[in-house]
């Protein structure tokens, strides 16, 4: 009797310790960013880096961080969209803290897009997907100063924003 | 939470334990005392009658008459034993999240055997970091406990361990939730309220229970049990979960569950058995 009575508490004891459930395990796929992929124009096969890039959601005062500065010379980033709401606006400056004003060019996309709600678990609630809207997915301007657009052509490569795991967006310039 | 439950743990197993010992000890001081004085007694009085007849053929009667005096002490009581579990209606009075009330029963089929079952209702209101929803429903829970321990004489104590099946009818209301964002640049982490109902849900599962009820005075029984589960089947609602399940409790992620119960239960007695005593006999 008193062996099964230490079984049990045995059981109990490690039940007890295993709630680890309680934290939102940082590989469970929650709400995805919005992946871009830079490319050359000129040879759209190839993917090209871009040159101090700052990307800055509208009405914020610092840029998206990217490993840990606020610009990127990389190819492919990724920026999040707003939960609340339908629409979320960058602008993507290139050449971001260049001394010479003429290189600095500032191009601004919105993005349109619908959202729904996915239950994940019970440590990190709800998910946000998104689908870009299929007819007018993104909307392209320039900054006030109105002059060359720097991003050449924008493609929309998967509607349907559900991961990270694939290049959402790529950018012609 | 995580801390409080561990804790929580930990007391009741330590108060099992001491339950354990304090039940096991005492019938063995008590049977000292009491068997020796009988058969002493019984045996003086025996040889001093016999001593003046015939020696031969009586020396092996009388250890049958000794054993005819002292069987008829032990008789076992069968009945129903009914009762309430105090733990969920004291949790009502001070936990606003929460309302329930489980009675317990169980009848003695045989001398170890008894068929035991539970019927619940419990309204909780579970309120984590990212979720919090209401739940709401019903459960019966069947089995049967054995019972493990030795009484002696007229004790009645249990310690004894046993198995239920569990089926509960329930629903879920999603009171508000947030979204999780690894990314919060936009710092949005809104509470969304929802209000979104999710009906005819239903859960089975299994139970393991280990479980304690010592006679307080006449019928009155108190007793608690502590219990492993594992579901069997789960009608899980769109786009949510069957986070609590009334009767099963909390669910984890890989299906199982714990409970416990403290009751307070009466037994009513219906017929009594003598104990046949083999153990004598063998002798």
């Amino acid at each position: 009797m008193k062996k099964i009575i230490l079984l049990v508490l045995a059981v109990a004891l490690s039940f007890s310790s295993c709630e680890k459930d309680d934290i939102c395990d940082a590989n469970t796929p929650t709400t995805p960013r919005l992946v871009i992929g830079f490319y050359d124009f000129l040879n759209p096969s190839v993917l090209k880096n871009v040159s101090n890039l700052k990307v800055v959601g509208e009405g914020m005062t610092t840029g998206i961080l990217f490993n840990g500065a606020e610009t990127t010379s990389g190819s492919m980033i990724s920026i999040p969209l707003k939960t609340v709401g339908t629409t979320t606006t960058y602008s993507f400056t290139l050449n971001s803290g260049n001394s010479n004003p003429a290189l600095v060019d500032e191009d601004i996309i919105r993005f349109d897009y619908s959202t729904q709600e996915l239950f994940v678990s019970r440590a990190c609630g709800y998910k946000t997907i998104f689908t870009l809207d299929p007819t007018n997915p993104y909307t392209h301007t320039d900054a006030t100063a109105a002059n060359v657009k720097w991003i050449k052509f924008i493609s929309v490569e998967k509607n349907n924003i559900e991961n990270e795991n694939e290049t959402h967006i790529k950018i012609f310039f | 939470m995580k801390h409080t439950l561990r804790s929580f743990f930990s007391i009741c197993l330590l108060l099992l334990l001491t339950f354990a010992q304090a039940q096991e000890t005492t019938p063995k001081g008590e049977q000292a005392k009491q068997t020796k004085p009988v058969n002493s007694d019984s045996k003086t009085a025996k040889t001093n009658q016999i001593i003046p007849e015939a020696q031969l053929p009586l020396v092996e009667i009388s250890p049958k008459i000794i054993k005819s005096d002292s069987i008829p002490l032990k008789t076992d009581r069968y009945g129903v034993r009914v009762g309430l579990d105090l733990y969920k209606v004291t949790r009502g009075l001070y936990d606003s999240n929460y309302k329930g009330i489980e009675f317990v029963g169980d009848y003695r089929l045989t001398k170890k055997y008894f068929l035991a079952a539970e019927l619940g209702n419990e309204n909780k209101t579970t309120d984590d970091d990212r979720v919090n929803f209401t739940t709401k429903g019903s459960y019966l829970k069947v089995g049967f406990d054995y019972n493990a321990y030795e009484n002696w004489l007229d004790m009645e104590n249990i310690i004894s361990i046993g198995m239920r099946y569990g089926f509960s009818t329930f629903n879920q209301q999603l009171n508000s939730y947030r979204i999780y964002n690894a990314n919060p640049y936009f710092a949005e982490t809104p509470i969304i309220p929802s209000g979104k109902k999710f009906d005819g849900l239903s859960a089975s599962w299994i139970e393991v229970v280990a479980g304690i009820k010592a006679k307080v005075f006449d019928n009155v029984f108190v007793g608690f049990s502590l219990r492993l589960n594992r579901l069997v089947t789960n009608k899980e609602p769109d786009n949510f979960s069957n986070l609590y399940i009334p009767g099963f409790n909390r669910t984890y992620d890989g299906s199982f569950g714990v409970g416990f119960n403290y009751t307070v239960t009466y037994f009513v007695p219906i017929y009594k058995k003598k104990i046949v005593a083999k153990k004598v006999e063998e002798k």
